[in-house]
């Protein structure tokens, strides 16, 4: 009985170290397809080993993994934090008022499928400065997702809810703060959730465009001077797992705030 | 048979514990608690204007308990909500406590039909709330108390750090009643407070709503929509019966000469009773009497 049940925990484990083996064997078929150009796992393992030593070395040139990681999400956190700021009131007021919303949807329906990367120039000519620009793009893209899907849980809010404000006499703020922020709060998440996991693809090409220190840049960088690819691969791993991380955190803030109706 | 045994036993202590009303006490002027004037109320929908009650006039007591009977979708709950003040009338007019109704208000405690409680909260915090919001005058300590008290009342003490979605029906109907006696309206509007309840809680629940009406030196005003003909006449004044709808009206308003207190276990018997239960009866069914259904 026991058994069975500290087997069925490690199942998943076994799945993904299935998944680990077959993409491990298709990488190093395709490494010696290449005759290893592409390199293959061992020898990105070795790179691995290599980058992750001295990740938060901070020299005038040389600058560790982790110092270029921490950048990256400075990044991410300074606009996905002022996006959020601003899409959650905004989303909020679209939500309850049926003019507002009526104002701001189609504004925000031609704006959201706009390539994040569009915004760059307009950065650039707004701050005069590529690492802001890059901010700047993840500021836009950070508000569409937030703003849509708070709009979307203010505007549910089903009447029973409603009715027991009224009857009861809720105030404005009670209101607000025990009925409707507690309903959209889930579907908030939702959007903070979708817009991370935008803000997080965006950083690396806008870092690419951008410069300066990142994991995006560092891509560039070793891709097109003759660097290594290895290099890159390890990069796509790191910005791959983080990403992971960020969504999980997440999840976890969507789990947490989450009610059985 | 257990069950059984414990029905009589519970409504034997009911009878005992409903405090005995003075009889003797000098007759107040009775005052108008609800004065509700040629009320029709119609609703647009995409297949056009649905009058769903039409032209309903009647005056409650202060201190009356009324019931509201009638088939399903006949306009009760529509009733209901023009005296709260959740459905605005298309005519006529609702005056409580000598008040026009325009919205909802803390002086009419709402049971709703489907109980509306709010997911995010245990149970104590869904009459927390409400206490919190609807009474100004008490600290909160005097406010908790409230809430404990009330929660004891309905049996769900125990119960009072569960969220909603973890209750049983009945639970989650009785956290309903609890939260509308707790911010001690002089109207309780009651939507088919009992309906989801068993037999047992449902006779104590009754004894609890009249312990409370009692206490009160009887001046709350209940109207109480239900489906069960024995717990409109156990419980009310007058007994409501409507026409089936659209345009639903009266059809017939019952009294219950019934003196109080009124023992379950005796009532019963009584000819009286047996009287009103066969004429509610034959309102509710005639169109479906078994004469009607043509024989095999
Ligand atoms: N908001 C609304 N919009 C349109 N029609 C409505 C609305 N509310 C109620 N109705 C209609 O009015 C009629 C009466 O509804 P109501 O809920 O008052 O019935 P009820 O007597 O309470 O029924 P039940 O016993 O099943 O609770 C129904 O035909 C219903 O479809
Ligand atoms: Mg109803």
């Amino acid at each position: 009985m026991k058994n069975s049940i500290s087997l069925k925990s490690l199942l998943p484990a076994f799945y993904f170290a299935i998944g680990i083996a077959i993409v491990g064997g298709i990488w190093e078929l395709i490494a010696h397809l290449t005759k290893n150009e592409i390199p293959n796992p061992s020898m990105t393992w070795i790179t691995f080993k290599e980058v992750i030593q001295q990740p938060m070395q901070d020299d005038p040139d040389i600058k560790g993994i982790g110092t270029k990681l921490l950048s990256s999400l400075k990044r991410v956190g300074i606009g996905f934090g002022i996006g959020s700021l601003i899409a959650i009131p905004l989303g909020i007021i679209m939500g309850s008022s049926k003019t507002i919303m009526a104002i701001l949807n189609p504004i925000v329906q031609i704006l959201r499928p706009v390539s994040p990367l569009a915004w760059f120039p307009l950065g650039l000519a707004m701050f005069k400065d590529s690492p802001a620009a890059s901010v700047f793009m993840i500021f836009i893209c950070s508000l569409w997702p937030t703003m849509i899907n708070t709009s979307f849980g203010v505007s549910a809010i089903p009447q029973d809810h409603k009715n027991v404000g009224k009857a009861f006499g809720f105030s404005k703020w009670k209101y607000f703060i025990k009925i409707m922020l507690p309903y959209s709060l889930p579907h908030i998440l939702t959007g903070l959730r979708l817009s991370i996991g935008i803000a997080w693809m965006v950083i690396v090409a806008g870092e690419m465009l951008s410069g300066g220190i990142g994991l995006g840049y560092f891509v560039w960088e070793e891709g097109f001077n003759g660097g290594s690819v290895a290099k890159i691969i390890v990069a796509i791993i790191i910005i791959g797992l983080v990403g992971l991380i960020l969504d999980k955190i997440f999840m976890q803030l969507q789990k947490k705030f989450s009610y059985a109706a | 048979m257990n069950t059984a045994i414990l029905t009589e036993e519970i409504v034997k202590t009911a009878a005992e514990t409903v405090p005995i009303f003075n009889t003797n006490k000098v007759e107040q002027p009775t005052k108008t608690s609800i004065d509700i004037k040629n009320i029709t109320v119609s609703f647009k929908t995409p297949q056009g204007i649905y009058t769903a009650v039409k032209d309903i006039s009647l005056t409650v007591k202060k201190g009356e308990i009324v019931s509201l009977i009638g088939h399903s979708g006949c306009g009760k709950s529509t009733l209901m909500g023009t005296i709260s003040g959740m459905v605005k009338p298309s005519n006529g007019s609702v005056m409580v406590n000598h008040t026009l109704v325009t919205k909802p208000g803390t002086d009419r405690g709402i049971v709703f039909q489907n109980y509306s409680l709010l997911p995010w909260f245990s149970v104590y915090k869904n009459i927390y709330e409400v206490v919190d919001a609807a009474i100004k005058n008490k600290t909160s300590k005097e406010k908790k108390e409230l809430v404990e008290k009330n929660l004891k009342m309905v049996n769900l003490w125990e119960h009072k750090d569960k969220l909603p979605g973890q209750l049983s029906g009945g639970m989650k109907q009785r956290v309903a009643i609890a939260r509308a006696f707790a911010i001690n309206p002089s109207i309780l509007l009651l939507d088919e407070p009992f309906g989801a309840l068993d037999a047992l809680t449902k006779s104590t629940m009754h004894v609890e709503l009249l312990k409370l009406w009692n206490l009160d030196n009887r001046e709350k005003t209940i109207i109480m929509v239900t489906h069960d003909i024995e717990e409109a006449i156990f419980l009310s004044d007058r007994v409501v019966v409507m026409n089936n709808g659209p345009a639903a009206t009266i059809k017939e308003i019952v009294d219950i000469p019934l003196t109080r207190p009124r023992n379950k276990k005796d009532i019963i018997h009584d000819p009286a009773y047996m009287l009103i239960h066969d004429k509610l009866l034959n309102l509710l069914i005639d169109k479906f009497s078994i004469d009607d259904i043509p024989s095999l």
